[in-house]
């Protein structure tokens, strides 16, 4: 049983759809919804995920049939019709993927009967059914993601055993979604491997379209993209496995290891890898030795956001960087058994640390979880608190650090006050990155 | 005008006739318009739009003191992030305690559509009272609730005796109509039926125990205006437009943005409502007239020396005070004119393109050419009587603009591609949505209005003229891009009439 969300931090199932094709190239989505939501989703992608912008075919130029209550009488199926054939004598794509919004489901159009009349066309149309009532925009990604798989990747006899994909990394969720793809493929093409990461850099549809042969699918996420990779493996046979988003040496390592051992490459070479990047690693990361001492710039830290940052961010923190990243709030939709694997991400820490751990989806809660953990002053002379504080999150923290009279730096959606074209917290390069905005806001104000 | 006693506002579409969908001449517009026949014009091909709930939330993200619930699936609401810091800096500036911008979703799931929605707006006011104590909760009902029969009047009336903050229930469901402008009757519904004359004093005859004092209040009210502000405007708009009245000695009350709750108690007591756009504001100075016999001036946006003359000289004409009105304006359009004359010489013979609301796109286009520009074309997010009335005016000033091409859509940047190829203006002032259209085609751009910017009264003029020829001065960034960045139209589409997709679809006896 679902509550209520004080801020959310995420769209609608269908706004996750529409944030996923307009990161795929060449994709044109088609809406067959209400009027409005084509536009609240707009604003909120192009001023939540760090200013992105509109994109080739999205924000207002978005195609939708804007069915209202008077329209609807009779059904809006035969305006989709009109509106799918308008579009592609129109708008220039090589898909078109339908999409749906609440009232069209709830009235009954069912866009399969429209969708078969374009069946036997050059042009690629498919659609799924996106009702924002289905969940939040992780469940938007994961059903455009399924139908891709099964309507759009071409079946494929012959498997390329150095060809893997890579997915869970949600496009504009993530804001630094392009950047992380670039890191992250480059480190596996460093093991030797060619990777379609079907958003990222240079890629098109064709990578999307062949990837049924691949080796392996990498599902760089414990919740994001797992039931599309079980979709995958049902339809086109190709086995996955999960492996947490990597921030820095000690998560990139892990990944690196996870996924070699996969694939089946020696340690040895394994090994290699990872001394060459930590090498190239710690002579930038080595530079703060002076700065981080002289000025006493160990943090306690919160970390809020969604379950793939916050593993991340987390165990960088007190891993890599030596803070104390002591409360941690997760702030999806997740179920117990999600909530479970999730937890198990936060042990083993090489550095002892055992942050506490917990889901909540409101904005305003995180505040109650720092007094809990920290204490409140309540006058007296001696008292610790959450000083020196630092906290990682979202816009919407900002308000929180401001009462506790921290420093916070905007990393999870929804970002409003930076703007993202590549960069990258992926990675060995992502770990420097993240150390540069970090200590950079400490120092910032010198 | 009198719907106070439905729960929720009649569409614009019934209201006011009004249209979404039009591309032709100035003129052609506007007599189509008056014989009334283009409400039902429609789209074959049709691009996103914002719907009345997120417009509805334009303005009551501003207001102080209030926590917003969204009643509807995870989604809507969403671009409220946009917002979320700006809401409680400008908040702010009108009192430092404020605390912004606070929202609820409801967070509708499958289960819900099925057993309704009422139990999770339930414990999401019972929380936000709690939680905030706030001085209103606002509530924003939309599509899904609606359609499976929440009946959020009765829950939220029975609500009412449990909470301490006034309870105000905003009817604003998205499906309900194409004219996202019906957002602004939606709010002024809410906002008469729930914090106007709550305490009734208006109908209630005072106890006069201090007669001089009774006087003083007479006369402050005969003094005051109520100045109806819109999101879009600067503080340093507002503080302009308040100057400009102060200075007839006139006191102002500033409603609704950024108001407190408690602002709209006595809001009744005023002399005169003064309207800065008939799109945002006509359903309520049209109620607080016939419920409290209020008159208003509603004509024009004072953005330009012209209208910004005729704003003021409406105002001062109910005072009687148009001696004093010409004075004002002599001595402001005397300052202005000496520091003009370097920027009309730079801007002189360039051509614009104005796109956005009906209201401001005229008196925006009117400053333009007072500057020395061209107008190419004109869109509009819709039309209806106040935008003919205006046009009628620019008709009658700006000389050739019978033939300026004018298209009515809400967003539609498909058909602006079209244009703009077309007519290759040298600047585009156009609205969020729009602007980042322009400047992938190397069409320079300025904006319409912004929320940091001046562009009202006498000091907006100068401002505009400025700021315009300062952006004129280097237009590489959209050239760049415009060089690399490819618009999603086949290029077939550029030689077709803009207006393809249009469908009139005018009623046969109105045809001839």
């Amino acid at each position: 049983m679902s509550k209520f969300v004080e801020r959310p931090r995420y769209l609608c199932a269908l706004g996750g759809a529409i944030a996923t094709l307009k990161a795929l190239p060449r994709t044109i989505a088609v809406l067959h919804s209400a009027t409005g939501c084509g536009g609240n989703i707009a604003n909120a992608i192009n001023n939540g995920a760090g200013y992105l912008g509109s994109g080739y075919c999205s924000g207002q130029a978005l195609p939708s049939s804007n069915v209202t209550e008077k329209d609807i009488v009779f059904g809006g199926e035969e305006r989709l019709t009109e509106q799918i054939e308008n579009t592609i004598k129109l708008v220039d794509g090589d898909l078109y993927f339908v999409l749906t919004g609440c009232m069209v489901e709830m009235i009954g159009d069912d866009i399969n009967n429209v969708l078969k009349k374009f069946q036997d066309r050059k042009i690629k149309v498919i659609g799924a059914e996106t009702g924002g009532f289905r969940g939040n925009s992780y469940k938007g990604y994961e059903t455009v993601l399924e139908t891709l798989f099964r309507d759009f990747v071409e079946p494929k006899d012959e498997t390329n055993p150095k060809l893997v994909n890579l997915f869970g990394v949600v496009p504009i969720q993530d804001v630094f979604w392009k950047g992380n793809l670039t890191a992250l493929k480059a480190l596996l093409n460093k093991l030797g491997y060619e990777v379609n990461t079907f958003f990222g850099e240079g890629e098109t549809l064709d990578n999307l379209r062949n990837s049924a042969s691949a080796a392996l699918n990498i599902v760089v996420s414990e919740t994001f993209g797992v039931e599309a990779a079980k979709v995958f493996e049902e339809v086109h046979k190709v086995p996955y496995i999960k492996v947490p988003f990597p921030i820095g040496d000690r998560g990139t390592e892990n990944f690196l290891r996870t996924v070699g051992n996969a694939l089946g490459e020696e340690k040895a070479f394994v090994d290699r890898v990872i001394k060459e990047e930590q090498t190239r690693y710690y002579s930038y990361f080595e530079r703060i030795a002076d700065v981080y001492h002289d000025l006493d710039l160990q943090r306690y830290a919160v970390v809020v956001g969604d379950s793939n940052y916050t593993q991340a961010l987390t165990k960088f923190l007190a891993d890599d960087l030596g803070w104390l990243p002591e409360l941690v709030v997760i702030t999806d939709f997740l179920t117990d058994e999600q909530k479970e694997t999730v937890s198990k991400g936060f042990s083993g820490y090489e550095s002892g640390l055992t942050p506490r751990v917990v889901f909540d989806t409101d904005a305003s809660s995180v505040g109650g979880y720092i007094s809990e953990h920290w204490g409140q002053n309540t006058g007296e002379k001696y008292f610790e608190g959450f000083n020196p504080g630092f906290i990682v999150g979202s816009a919407f923290e900002r308000d929180v650090a401001e009462s506790f009279g921290v420093p916070q730096l905007t990393v999870t959606y929804p970002i409003t006050n930076r703007i993202v074209m590549d960069r990258a917290y992926a990675g060995y390069s992502g770990g420097l990155r993240l150390t540069e905005d970090l200590i950079g806001t400490l120092v910032g104000s010198r | 005008m009198d719907y106070i006693k439905e729960k929720a506002p009649p569409i614009r579409e019934d209201r006011l006739a009004a249209c979404q969908a039009y591309g032709g001449s100035c003129c052609d517009l506007n007599s189509k318009s008056k014989k009334g026949c283009l409400y039902g014009s429609k789209r074959t091909f049709s691009q996103s739009q914002g719907c009345q709930l997120n417009l509805s939330l334009a303005i009551l993200n501003t207001i102080r003191d209030s926590v917003i619930i969204v009643h509807s699936p995870i989604g809507c609401g969403g671009g409220l992030v946009a917002n979320a810091g700006v809401s409680k800096n400008f908040q702010k500036l009108r009192d430092s305690n404020a605390f912004g911008l606070r929202w609820i979703n409801t967070n509708l799931d499958e289960n819900d559509v099925v057993n309704g929605g009422e139990q999770k707006l339930k414990e999401a006011v019972l929380y936000a009272d709690k939680e905030y104590r706030p001085s209103a909760i606002i509530v924003m009902n939309s599509c899904v609730p609606a359609l499976i029969g929440d009946d959020i009047d009765s829950l939220l009336e029975e609500l009412q005796n449990q909470v301490a903050a006034k309870i105000v229930p905003i009817h604003c469901e998205g499906f309900k109509t194409k004219i996202m402008a019906t957002a602004y009757d939606a709010v002024y519904h809410g906002i008469l039926r729930n914090l106007v004359d709550q305490n009734g004093n208006s109908q209630n005859e005072e106890i006069i125990t201090d007669e001089f004092e009774e006087l003083k209040k007479k006369y402050r009210i005969s003094r005051t205006v109520n100045l109806l502000n819109v999101s879009s405007m600067s503080r340093v708009d507002e503080v302009e437009l308040v100057r400009l009245l102060k200075a007839l000695d006139l006191n102002v009350r500033i409603l609704p943005c950024y108001a407190h709750p408690d602002d709209f108690e006595d809001s009744y007591e005023a002399a005169l409502n003064v309207s800065i756009c008939a799109t945002h504001d006509d359903y309520f100075v049209e109620h607080l007239k016939s419920r409290y016999n209020i008159p208003f001036i509603l004509r024009t946006i004072p953005i330009g020396i012209s209208n910004t003359n005729k704003w003021l000289l409406d105002i001062a004409r109910f005072f009687d005070l148009e001696d004093q009105a010409r004075k004002l304006i002599e001595n402001e359009t005397r300052e202005l004119e000496k520091v003009l004359g370097p920027y009309r010489e730079e801007l002189k013979g360039k051509t614009a393109f104005v796109a956005g609301g009906e209201i401001r796109i005229i008196t925006t286009a009117e400053l333009l050419h007072s500057l020395g520009l061209e107008i190419l074309g004109l869109r509009g997010y819709h039309f209806d009587v106040y935008g003919e009335n205006l046009l009628e005016e620019y008709l009658n000033e700006v000389p050739e603009s019978d033939k300026t091409i004018i298209n009515i859509g809400t967003g539609q940047p498909f058909e602006q591609a079209n244009l703009l190829a077309k007519l290759k203006p040298d600047v585009y002032v156009g609205h969020p949505g729009g602007n980042g259209w322009a400047a992938k085609q190397g069409v320079p751009v300025f904006p319409l209005f912004g929320q940091q910017y001046d562009y009202m009264g006498y000091l907006g003029v100068f401002e505009v003229a400025r700021r315009l020829a300062r952006t004129l001065r280097n237009t590489s960034y959209s050239r760049n891009v415009s060089r690399h960045a490819k618009l999603p139209y086949h290029s077939d589409w550029y030689s077709q009439d803009p207006f393809s997709y249009i469908d009139e679809n005018i009623p046969e006896d109105i045809a001839l």
